[in-house]
C-alpha cells in the first residue's frame, strides 16, 4: 500500500545541510496498522509528512496505493490527499471559524461528494459527538477536538490514515480513548494506518512497530497480541 | 465552485465584524462619488433642459456699446429672410436705487442694482414668476413700474406699491419676482439685485451716456432649422467688432463640456477617498492572511487546491466590497434626501436624484478598488505550504514577496491608475492624481518610519506605560504605518485647507488695509467730477480720488517687429484682441516704474506729430506678448473713434497693489482726449461706519443719479462669505477623509485585538492595574496620533506654501497656531478613539482571555 524506496530528506540550515532522514526503504501492506516510534528529532514526523505528500523527499521514490507521489505538483498532491489520505495531527488543526460538523464536511465538499451531509452526520455519531456537532472548536475539549479531527480524516473514506502524535496533546485517559477509536475505525474498514507516537503503550496497539533514531530505521518488529 | 462559495460564506460569517470597518471606508468613498456625480448630472440635466430659457432666446446679439446704424443695418439685412419669428431689444445697466425720502419706511436707503429694460415681447423663453400668484405682464412696467426681487424689498424696507427712485426718477414697485428663469447664466457677476423696468423708461433715465456701463441686446426668436446658419452668419459679420452672438445650442454644448469636466474632477475626490478605504482593505487583508495561514494549510492538507483557497478569500472580499458599495449607495440616497432645497437653489436645481450612471460608477469603483487592494496580500495564500502543520518553521518562507507578487503589485498599481483615469475622464488628471496619492502615501510612510525610529529611544523609558506603548508601536503585525497614512492623510487635508484659508483671509485683510477705498463710484461724467467731490466732502476722510476710464481695442500696430496693419491682422495674431481699460494722466502711480523710454511729465498742448494724436505708455506685458516697443505706432478704437498713438515708454506694473490700479495702456493727456467718450471712477475713504457710507451713497444718488457706488466693504464681506463657504465645503470633504482615517483606526485596533487581549491578560496576571494598562494604550495611541498630526502639519506647511506661492501668488504665512492645533487635535482624536475601541479588552477577566487564546 505504501512503498518508500531509498527516500531521504536533507534540509539546509545556517550551519550547513542537515539530513533528517537517511535513505530509507520500507513497505507497509494494505490494512496494516504500523506505529512509528522514536525519540524527539528522530525523523518520525518527517517520514509521515513525506508519506502524506506534505513534504518532498530529497531523493528516492514514494508510492501510495500504487501511485508515485514524488513527481507530483502541489495541486496534484492536494487532490491525492483529498481522495486517499486522511491525516490526524497532534494539535488537531481544526478550522476555528467552522463548527465541528462543518469541519467534517470540508473534505467532502472539496471532493464534491454527493452525500456529504448524511455522511458527516454518520461520522459525527461514530465519534460520539452528535450533541456537540454545532459547537466551534474553541467550545470543545481537547479529546472532543481530536475526535472531530478523526472524523474529518475519515470523511472521504481514504484507504490510508496517518496520525502524528494524535494523543500528544491529551491526558492519558482521553488519549487512550482516542487511539483505541482510531485503531478500531482503521481496522474496521481495512485501512492502512500509520501512527507516529513515542508512547510504547499506544504503539503496542499496532500490528508492527518501526523504530527510528537519528533519521534511520533501527528496528522493525511485529507486535505480539 | 460550490465549495468556494460555502467556504467564503463561512469565513465571512466568522470575520465580518473585523472587516466591516474597512468596507465602511469604501462605502464613504462610494457615497462621495455617487453624490457628487449625481449632483453634477442633475445640474446638467436641468440646465440642458433649460438652455433656451437660460440664453433667453434662440439667438442673442449683444454689444457693450449703443447700437450704431451700421450694426443695426447688418442685423436687419441678415435676419430679413432667415426665419426670424420675433425680435425684441433689452438693455441692462447698473444704477443706484434709493427709497424715496419722506416715505414711511426705508428712509434714506440706497443700493446698487442691475436694471433690465425690456419691451412687450419679452421674454421669448423662460418665465418670470411673481409672488402672490400674480402673472407677469409688460403692463406692470408701464408708466414707471418696476418688478423687484424679495431681498431688495427687504433691504430697502419697501413693500409693493411703494416708490423707489431709479436714476433719479420715481418708480412704483408693482410686483415681487419670486423666480427669474430668463437668462440666468448670461449676465456674469452681478453687482446687485436685478430690477425690471420698461425699455422706454430706462432710455429716459439718462443712464446711457458716454462711457457708461451698459449691455445692449437684441433677442431673436427663430425657426429651429435656421438657428445655426444665422448664428454663423452674424458671427462672421461682427467678427471685427465688439458685438457678440450667442445661440442656446452653442451654450448647451459649452455647458455640457464644462459640466463633464466638473463632474470628473469632483469624482476624483471620491476616488481618493475610496483609495484611502482601499489602503484599509489592503491592511486588513494582510493581517487576515497572516492569521489564516494555518487554516489555508489545513484546507490544502484536506485536498483543497490553491485556486480554491484563493477563490474563497477573493469571494469574501467581493461580498464585503459589494456590501460596502451597497452601503455607500444607501448613504448617498440618504444624503441627497437630506440636502435642503436652499443649498441647491444656487445650482439651479430643487432636488437631487441619484442617477443610474452615478450609482453604477460608484459601485464599480468600490468593487474594483477593494478587489485590487486585497489581491496582492491574498496572493500570498498561494504559497502557504501544508507542511507547516507538521513543522511550524516552514511558515516563514511564505512571507517573502516573490516575482509573481511583485508583478501583481505592479499590475494592481497600473489598474488603479486606469480607474483614476476613467474617473477623471482625462489621462493627465488621472495619472497626476494617482501619482500624487502614491507620492503622498510614500512620503507619509517614510516620515512615519522615521518618526517611529526616533521614538524608539523612548522604549528605554523608566515609565512603564511609555516603555510598553513604544514597544507596542513596533510589535509584529502592527498597524502603525496604516494608521499613520490613513489618519495622516485626513488630518493633512483638514490642516492644509485651514492654513490656506487663513493665508487668503490675511492677504485680504492686508489688501483692504489703511489706504484702500471704502467706496468706489463709477460712471462719473466729466462735468460731474467737481460736483461729486463737493457732495461727498462732508463724509470722507480725504477728498475723492478720481481716475478717467475708457474702453479701447487695438485696431492696428505699426512697429519695428510687430506689424498689424488692420483690425483683422490684430485679431489673427490674437495677443491684443480683448477690450482694454485705458486711462490718461501726467504722472506715474506708486506701483509703476519705467523700464524703457521716458514717461511724460505734462499734458501735450497739441498733437505731437502730423499722423499721431498722442503718446502712450505700455506695460511690459504688452511688449513681451505682442512685441510692441518704444517708437511703435498703435491705433486704438475708443468707443468707435480711432486714435493714433506712439509708444514712448514701457512700464513695469506691480499688479498686486490693486489700490493704485493697473493699466496696460496709459495715454498722455492731449487735445484728442476731449473727443473721446469716457467717464471717471472715484475712490472714497469713509471709515468703518456704515451710516457714513450710506450717507455718501445717498448724497451721490440725490445729486448724480447716473453715478453708481460700489461698497467695497460689502463686496469684501461677500467674497469672504464665498470663501467661507468654499472652505466649509472642502473642509467637509477633508473631515470625511479624516473620518475614513478614524474608521481605519478603529478597524486596526479591532485587528490587533486578539494579540492585545493576550498581552493585557498577561499584564494583569503579572499585577498591572487596569488603569496602568489603559494608560499604556492611551500613550500608544496618543503618540501615534501625535506622529500622524506632525506628519500632517509638516505636509500642510509645504502644501500651503506651494499653493500661496505658485497658485494664489500671495505672500505665505506659516500659521503656526493652526499647525500646532492640528497636530494636538489629531493626537487627542486618535488617543480617544484608540482607548474607546480598546475598552472591552481592558475589562476582560485575565483567566478567560488566557484560556481562550491558548
Amino acid at each position: 500500500m505504501i512503498q518508500l524506496t531509498d527516500v531521504s530528506r536533507t534540509v539546509h540550515t545556517g550551519a550547513g545541510p542537515l539530513t533528517i532522514l537517511h535513505p530509507t526503504t520500507l513497505g507497509i501492506a494494505r490494512g496494516q496498522v504500523v506505529a512509528i516510534t522514536g525519540p524527539s528529532g528522530s525523523g518520525k514526523s518527517t517520514l509521515l509528512g513525506l508519506i502524506a505528500g506534505l513534504d518532498a523527499p530529497t531523493s528516492g521514490r514514494i508510492e501510495v496505493d500504487g501511485e508515485s507521489i514524488t513527481s507530483r505538483s502541489e495541486e496534484q498532491l492536494a487532490r491525492l490527499r483529498g481522495e486517499k489520505i486522511g491525516i490526524v495531527f497532534q494539535f488537531f488543526h481544526l478550522l476555528p471559524s467552522l463548527t465541528a460538523f462543518e469541519n467534517i464536511l470540508v473534505p467532502m465538499e472539496i471532493a464534491g461528494a454527493a452525500d456529504a451531509h448524511a455522511r458527516a452526520k454518520q461520522l459525527v455519531a461514530d465519534v460520539g459527538l452528535s450533541d456537540r456537532a454545532h459547537h466551534y472548536p474553541s467550545q470543545l475539549s481537547g479529546g472532543e477536538q481530536q475526535r472531530v479531527a478523526l472524523a474529518r480524516a475519515l470523511a472521504n473514506n481514504p484507504p490510508v490514515l496517518l496520525a502524528d502524535e494524535p494523543t500528544g496533546n491529551l491526558d492519558s485517559a482521553t488519549g487512550r480513548q482516542v487511539i483505541e477509536l482510531l485503531v478500531a475505525v482503521g481496522r474496521r474498514h481495512g485501512r492502512t494506518l500509520v501512527l507516529v507516537t513515542h508512547d510504547p503503550d499506544l504503539a503496542a496497539l499496532a500490528d508492527e512497530v518501526i523504530a527510528l533514531r537519528d533519521g534511520r530505521v533501527v528496528e522493525r518488529r511485529p507486535v505480539r497480541s | 465552485m460550490r465549495f468556494v462559495l460555502r467556504m467564503a460564506w463561512r469565513e465571512t460569517r466568522a470575520s465580518w465584524l473585523r472587516l466591516v470597518f474597512f468596507f465602511v471606508c469604501v462605502a464613504l468613498g462610494v457615497a462621495a462619488i455617487v453624490v457628487l456625480r449625481s449632483v453634477v448630472q442633475n445640474v446638467r440635466e436641468t440646465l440642458t433642459r433649460e438652455a433656451r430659457q437660460i440664453v433667453g432666446a434662440d439667438v442673442v446679439v449683444q454689444s457693450p456699446r449703443p447700437w450704431t446704424r451700421e450694426i443695426l443695418g447688418t442685423v436687419d439685412r441678415l435676419t430679413a429672410d432667415s426665419g426670424v419669428l420675433a425680435r425684441t431689444e433689452v438693455i441692462e445697466t447698473r444704477t443706484m436705487a434709493a427709497s424715496v425720502p419722506g416715505g414711511d419706511s426705508g428712509k434714506g436707503r440706497v443700493k446698487l442694482v442691475e436694471l433690465r429694460g425690456v419691451e412687450d415681447a419679452f421674454p421669448f423663453y423662460g418665465a418670470i414668476s411673481l409672488e402672490g400668484g400674480q402673472a407677469y405682464s409688460s403692463r406692470l412696467l408701464e408708466n414707471h413700474g418696476t418688478l423687484v426681487p424679495p431681498e431688495f424689498l427687504a433691504e430697502m424696507g419697501l413693500a409693493v406699491g411703494d416708490t423707489v427712485r431709479l436714476g433719479g426718477t420715481p418708480f412704483t414697485v408693482r410686483g415681487v419676482v419670486r423666480e427669474d428663469r430668463v437668462q440666468r447664466g448670461g449676465g456674469g457677476f452681478a453687482f446687485g439685485p436685478r430690477l425690471y423696468v420698461s425699455l422706454g423708461d430706462l432710455r429716459g433715465l439718462g443712464l446711457l451716456g458716454f462711457g457708461s456701463s451698459a449691455t445692449y441686446q437684441i433677442y431673436l426668436r427663430i425657426e429651429e432649422s435656421a438657428i445655426t446658419g444665422l448664428t454663423t452668419r452674424l458671427r462672421s459679420a461682427f467678427e471685427q467688432q465688439t458685438v457678440s452672438v450667442r445661440s442656446w445650442r452653442a451654450f448647451e454644448d459649452r455647458l455640457g463640456r464644462n459640466l463633464t469636466t466638473a463632474e470628473n474632477y469632483l469624482s476624483l475626490v471620491g476616488f481618493a477617498m475610496v483609495v484611502l478605504g482601499g489602503i484599509g482593505v489592503w491592511s486588513v487583508t494582510r493581517v487576515i492572511v497572516q492569521q489564516k495561514v494555518k487554516s489555508v494549510a489545513i484546507l490544502k492538507c484536506l485536498g483543497a487546491s490553491s485556486r480554491a483557497v484563493l477563490g474563497t478569500y477573493v469571494t469574501v472580499v467581493l461580498w464585503l466590497a459589494s456590501a460596502g458599495s451597497a452601503l455607500g449607495l444607501g448613504l448617498a440616497l440618504a444624503v441627497v434626501r437630506a440636502v435642503p432645497a436652499a443649498v441647491l437653489q444656487p445650482l439651479g436645481i430643487t432636488a437631487i436624484t441619484v442617477t443610474v450612471s452615478a450609482a453604477a460608477q460608484g459601485v464599480l469603483v468600490g468593487l474594483l478598488v477593494s478587489l485590487l487592494f486585497a489581491l496582492v496580500p491574498l496572493l500570498e495564500m498561494r504559497r502557504v505550504k501544508p507542511l507547516l502543520l507538521l513543522r511550524a518553521d516552514t511558515a516563514g518562507s511564505a512571507r517573502k514577496p516573490d516575482r509573481a507578487s511583485r508583478l501583481a503589485g505592479a499590475a494592481t498599481a497600473a489598474a488603479l491608475m486606469l480607474v483614476a483615469v476613467w474617473q477623471a475622464g482625462s489621462v493627465r488628471a488621472g495619472v497626476y492624481v494617482s501619482l500624487g496619492l502614491g507620492a503622498s502615501a510614500l512620503l507619509l510612510m517614510l516620515a512615519a518610519r522615521l518618526l517611529v525610529w526616533m521614538t524608539s529611544r523612548l522604549a528605554a523609558s523608566r515609565v512603564f506605560a511609555v516603555r510598553h506603548a513604544i514597544i507596542s508601536l513596533a510589535r509584529p503585525g502592527n498597524q502603525t504605518r496604516v494608521i499613520l497614512i490613513a489618519v495622516g492623510l485626513g488630518a493633512f487635508f483638514v490642516i492644509s485647507i485651514r492654513s490656506i484659508q487663513a493665508n487668503l483671509l490675511a492677504e485680504f485683510t492686508a489688501q483692504i488695509g489703511q489706504t484702500s477705498p471704502d467706496l468706489v463710484l463709477i460712471d462719473i461724467q466729466r462735468d460731474q467730477v467737481q460736483g461729486v467731490d463737493t457732495a461727498t466732502r462732508p463724509y470722507v476722510l480725504e477728498p475723492i480720488r478720481t481716475m478717467p476710464l475708457m474702453r479701447a481695442r487695438v485696431v492696428g500696430v505699426d512697429g519695428r517687429r510687430a506689424r498689424l496693419p488692420t483690425p483683422d491682422a490684430v485679431r489673427q495674431q490674437g495677443r491684443l484682441t480683448r477690450e482694454f481699460g485705458v486711462t490718461y494722466r501726467d504722472h506715474l502711480q506708486p506701483n509703476e516704474t519705467v523700464v524703457a523710454g521716458d514717461f511724460w511729465a505734462a499734458a501735450l498742448p497739441a498733437a505731437p506729430e502730423p499722423d499721431v494724436d498722442t503718446e502712450v505708455s505700455i506695460s511690459e506685458e504688452v511688449k513681451r506678448d505682442a512685441d510692441v516697443d518704444v517708437g511703435d505706432l498703435v491705433r486704438l478704437d475708443v468707443a468707435g473713434q480711432v486714435i493714433r498713438t506712439r509708444v514712448t515708454s514701457i512700464r513695469r506694473v506691480a499688479w498686486d497693489e490693486t489700490q493704485n490700479g493697473g493699466f496696460f495702456f496709459v495715454l498722455r493727456p492731449a487735445p484728442v482726449i476731449d473727443r473721446l467718450p469716457h467717464a471717471f471712477v472715484g475712490f472714497l475713504r469713509t471709515g468703518d461706519d456704515p451710516a457714513t457710507r450710506a450717507g455718501v451713497q445717498r448724497a451721490v444718488v440725490d445729486g448724480f443719479p447716473n453715478v453708481s457706488a460700489i461698497d467695497v466693504r460689502a463686496v469684501v464681506a461677500s467674497i469672504r462669505s464665498v470663501l467661507d463657504n468654499i472652505t466649509l465645503g472642502v473642509t467637509i470633504v477633508g473631515a470625511i477623509t479624516l473620518m475614513s482615517g478614524v474608521l481605519i483606526l478603529v478597524g486596526a485596533v479591532a485587528m490587533t485585538k486578539f494579540q492585545r487581549v493576550y498581552e493585557t491578560a498577561i499584564y494583569r496576571t503579572l499585577g498591572a492595574s487596569a488603569r496602568l494598562v489603559a494608560a499604556t494604550v492611551a500613550v500608544e495611541y496618543g503618540v501615534l496620533g501625535l506622529l500622524a498630526g506632525i506628519v500632517a502639519s509638516v505636509g500642510a506647511l509645504g502644501l500651503s506654501w506651494a499653493i500661496a506661492r505658485f497658485l494664489l501668488e500671495i505672500p505665505w504665512r506659516p500659521e503656526p497656531g493652526i499647525l500646532v492645533a492640528g497636530a494636538a487635535g489629531t493626537a487627542a482624536l486618535v488617543c480617544t478613539v484608540g482607548v474607546l475601541a480598546s475598552v472591552d479588552v481592558l475589562l476582560r477577566k485575565p483567566l478567560g482571555a488566557l484560556r481562550e487564546t491558548s
